[in-house]
């Protein structure tokens, strides 16, 4: 094909992704194979202790040691001071430590073993101060503050309030209540944190790593350094997964400080234990609802109290609660509205951003909250739904109209076609040809926001340059500071590029993996590249077209940056506000077996319905729909993130359980529906994060159907499974309830 | 009050400038003899990627649980994080790096890439290499005979369903039932 022939079409293609190659062959080169020798190894001591006042930093012994050249302590870092939005965090703890995980000095030396040495023999002498592990606790006059100088270990309020939650109540013929905890999540990345750094010959510091947004990470690491942002350049190798997991600085700050300090080449990596118990987690929540719901099926009222264990430090805390908050009314119209979100600090580790940001958590409760009322009205779970789920005009939480494109109603109606399939072919009892085994479905819906929230600044710039005298000579080369974290952004961006600009995908170059060469097109989260990145360069592309077709030049070049519709703040007593400009909107099938002697619970069959707008590479959406489902299966069952007294008691993956291919179901049905979002690049919205928001309420509302007991605190563990079969038939109420039907 | 709750301080590790004993390590790696004086602690992994330059196996639990790092040993799967460099001496090791011959990708490198196994390909190494010792050992696996062999090596990215079935359509690459354009 010459460049001069356009392709067919290249949107909605499956090709291959360009990076398979050097992942394949071993050639690709992730962070910890950037280290070369003669570079300074790294290594951080941790504070191994929740809550202590350190007395005094003795580097003597570590620097007595053969190999260790220098021992980094809180004096010198300029700025001591960093975090996504606000900063709480030191980069190396100077009076108190607050979690196991934080840093109290990192030693540099000849050697990685040297290094390991002498963090072993850096002396740091503690006073050990009362901690506090408990949420609820730490909200309580008295508690043990986290961060004295704010005075409250409350980190943030978010209450939405909309309509009259009495007069909603009142006008119920069915409240439910009901309480839910949800436990942390380790992203789990198979690729530790690692990098190097070193000056360049223009004296910028440079971090050659792997991370979710160059430029942020640039921006906090030039703030701690004093530097302009000129003279900090990040560059990301092939990243090892990220789901969240690495939009927090973990070691890249860390890397830039002892290469500005010490002037020579730098290197670290993170075991995996260091990792664990470092990096922050997805936010363990305690959510308290009620819901009513009239004899005609509407929801009346959704009153929701959820407390976030925001840990030692804020991160997006702030941010998840908001989204948490949000969506604990789930993807439904309801008239009266109360919420009061909490994110609280502990001595606990961290938690921020992980794949569904809040929304997993809260729409858990939202979606079994449904199904029961579902069942205490006599109605069916899927008409309920129905009837109250979001369509074009529907107002939200914050009293304002969703954003257009709403299709909620959709993915619900393909599902339940799905289910009504299911029934049709098989008698749908509960009953297997093992006594011990009972089989059950559920269903349940589920979205989440396509790009940031709630006024955070939202865009995304792309340049586009054309090159050649003639049509048949034109090449091109987009600039676009992306992070391809595996998801395959990379490649989706190239096709919308090629796409645009009417050339093969072989003719459009990519440079993406560096903050002094590509623009800043935000964060790879928020399930957002596709949307914004992708407007961006389509626009950037179209513009560079006109402009080389209508001159002379050889090479013309077009910066665009992107901005979507605006979304606003929260009232601070209302929650009143336009949260978010885009959603992807989810339901599911879950078809479940439980056993009755072990309380396992397996799950042989998922079909997950999406609306992504357009898939501009089919085989891409797949792979992200059966990644996170993967992802979905560990929360919702198998994945017990254990913290005891502070100390994360699941270090290693031998006892933090992740699905391996033995725990995957047997047949998963991805659906994938392309309802055009009207912001989107050829209509596309984002998909990576919706298989995780209503799957674990689908496996749980399943295993209700399948033993008649709900489960109510993730994971479900066979423990679980088991102690709520041990309720029931000790002929109490099923587990967790307190209901009361109020005739009107 | 001084000290630290990291009990591992305890441990004694002979530290970089100690004299340290070492031994001749004789072995083959992708087909090349290697003759290296190691310490007899060092580690598969590390031997292959300080020493050799080999970074196709990667260091990603350290427990041996998650078959990131594996390799062939004598055409078996090893998790070289966990497996002394010693313990090749007079054997072959196979690394990711020399399963493409004379430039032309392993069937199953190709079935990997065709199929979009791969995301962020941190575990692709470790995955094709277990493939590679399934495929010698049963050449048509089933499904469930995949999932099983394939059960020690974790990926967190693709929900394993593109794996499995670049493992059936590697099967039938090495069959000579398909084409391999």
């Amino acid at each position: 094909m010459s460049a001069t022939q356009a392709p067919a079409t290249l949107i909605g293609s499956d090709l291959p992704r360009p990076d398979a190659l050097g992942k394949v062959t071993g050639a690709a080169r992730y962070p910890a194979d950037l280290i070369r020798p003669g570079m300074l190894h790294l290594k951080a001591v941790f504070a191994h202790r929740p809550h202590a006042r350190i007395l005094e930093i003795d580097p003597a012994p570590a620097l007595a040691h053969p190999g260790v050249v220098a021992v980094l302590t809180a004096a010198d870092v300029p700025h001591n001071a960093y975090g996504l939005i606000e900063e709480d965090q030191p980069a190396l703890c100077g009076d108190v430590v607050r979690f196991e995980g934080d840093r109290v000095a990192l030693v540099a030396a000849e050697s990685a073993e040297a290094a390991a040495e002498g963090a072993r023999l850096v002396r740091v002498q503690y006073e050990d101060l009362p901690p506090v592990f408990d949420p609820e606790t730490a909200m309580a006059p008295g508690a043990p503050l986290v961060h004295a100088e704010k005075g409250s270990n409350v980190v943030f309020h978010c209450p939405i309030r909309k309509g009259d939650i009495e007069r909603g109540f009142a006008e119920a013929d069915v409240i439910l209540e009901d309480e839910f905890q949800t436990g942390w999540q380790e992203h789990a990345y198979l690729q530790p944190e690692a990098g190097i750094a070193y000056r360049d010959d223009e004296g910028r510091v440079v971090i050659e790593t792997a991370g979710q947004w160059l430029h942020e990470d640039r921006r906090q690491i030039a703030r701690m350094l004093g530097l302009p942002e000129e003279q900090v350049v990040i560059r990301y190798a092939a990243i090892g997964g990220a789901f969240g997991g690495r939009e927090d600085l973990s070691l890249q700050h860390l890397l830039a400080l002892a290469a500005w300090k010490l002037d020579r080449p730098v290197a670290m990596q993170w075991t995996r234990e260091e990792s664990i118990i470092a990096h922050h987690k997805r936010h363990p929540m305690r959510i308290r609802c009620r819901w009513g719901a009239t004899r005609e099926g509407k929801i009346t009222a959704v009153q929701a109290t959820v407390i976030a264990d925001a840990g030692a430090y804020a991160s997006t805390s702030v941010e998840v609660t908001k989204v948490a908050s949000l969506f604990s009314s789930g993807c439904y119209e309801v008239p009266n509205i109360h919420v009061d979100g909490y994110a609280v600090y502990t001595n606990n580790v961290p938690t921020g951003a992980f794949r569904g940001f809040g929304a997993p958590q809260a729409q858990f409760a939202a979606e079994i909250m449904v199904t029961r009322l579902a069942h205490a009205l006599g109605l069916d779970p899927v008409e309920l739904r129905r009837r109250n789920i979001y369509r074009e005009g529907s107002l939200e939480p914050t009293q304002n109209p969703l954003p257009p494109g709403v299709s909620a109603g959709a993915v619900l109606e393909r599902c339940a076609a799905a289910l009504n399939e299911r029934r049709a072919r098989s008698d749908d009892g509960n009953a297997t040809p093992d006594p011990f085994i009972r089989r059950g479905v559920g269903i349940a819906c589920g979205m989440k926001n396509v790009g940031y929230s709630f006024g955070f600044p939202e865009q995304a710039t792309a340049t586009v340059e054309l090159f050649g005298r003639f049509e048949g000579e034109r090449r091109a080369r987009v600039r676009v500071g992306a992070a391809d974290v595996g998801q395959g952004t990379h490649l989706a961006l190239r096709q919308i590029a090629a796409e645009t600009l009417q050339l093969p995908l072989e003719a459009v170059e990519m440079i993406t993996d560096d903050s002094a060469e590509a623009p800043n097109a935000g964060s790879a989260s928020a399930s957002r590249l596709t949307l914004m990145a992708g407007r961006a360069v389509a626009e950037a592309a179209a513009k560079a077209l006109a402009e080389w077709r209508d001159s002379e030049r050889e090479h013309v070049v077009s910066t665009v940056t992107f901005r979507p519709p605006r979304t606003t703040p929260l009232d601070p007593v209302t929650g009143a506000c336009t949260p978010n400009y885009c959603y992807g909107y989810a339901a599911q099938l879950v078809e479940v077996e439980v056993n009755l002697l072990t309380g396992q619970v397996r799950v042989p069959r998922v079909v997950s319905v999406h609306d992504v707008g357009r898939a501009i590479n089919r085989q891409q959406v797949e792979g992200q729909i059966e990644g996170c489902l993967a992802q979905a299966v560990g929360y919702a069952l198998l994945e017990d993130f254990q913290v005891k007294d502070g100390r994360v008691v699941t270090r290693y993956f031998n006892n933090y359980l992740l699905p391996t291919a033995l725990d995957m179901p047997t047949e998963i049905e991805p659906v994938i529906l392309e309802l055009a979002d009207p912001n989107g690049p050829f209509g596309a919205r984002g998909v990576a994060e919706m298989p995780l928001v209503p799957f674990a309420a689908a496996v749980a509302i399943a295993i209700h159907d399948a033993i008649g007991v709900w489960v109510t605190r993730l994971p479900m563990t066979p423990e679980r499974v088991l102690a709520a079969l041990a309720a029931k038939s000790e002929g109490m109420q099923e587990t967790g309830m307190a209901e009361s039907a109020l005739a009107r | 009050m001084i000290d630290r709750l990291d009990t591992r301080e305890t441990e004694s590790v002979p530290a970089t400038g100690e004299a340290a004993t070492t031994i001749r390590l004789e072995t083959v790696v992708n087909g090349r003899p290697v003759s290296a004086e190691i310490e007899p602690r060092t580690l598969l992994l590390d031997f292959l990627r300080d020493r050799l330059g080999l970074t196709g196996a990667k260091r990603s639990c350290d427990v041996q649980v998650c078959g990131v790092c594996t390799v062939l040993l004598d055409g078996k799967p090893v998790s070289a994080c966990s497996t002394l460099a010693y313990e090749a001496h007079g054997r072959e090791v196979l690394t990711i790096e020399g399963l493409a011959r004379f430039g032309e990708l392993h069937p199953i490198q190709q079935a990997f890439m065709e199929r979009t196994a791969i995301q962020c390909g941190f575990c692709t190494p470790g995955m094709i290499l277990t493939t590679k010792a399934l495929l010698d050992e049963n050449p048509r696996p089933t499904r469930e005979e995949i999932a099983a062999y394939l059960g020690g090596n974790l990926c967190r990215c693709t929900g394993y369903w593109m794996i499995i079935e670049a493992v059936e359509h590697a099967a039938r690459l090495m069959a000579g039932e398909e084409d391999r354009s």
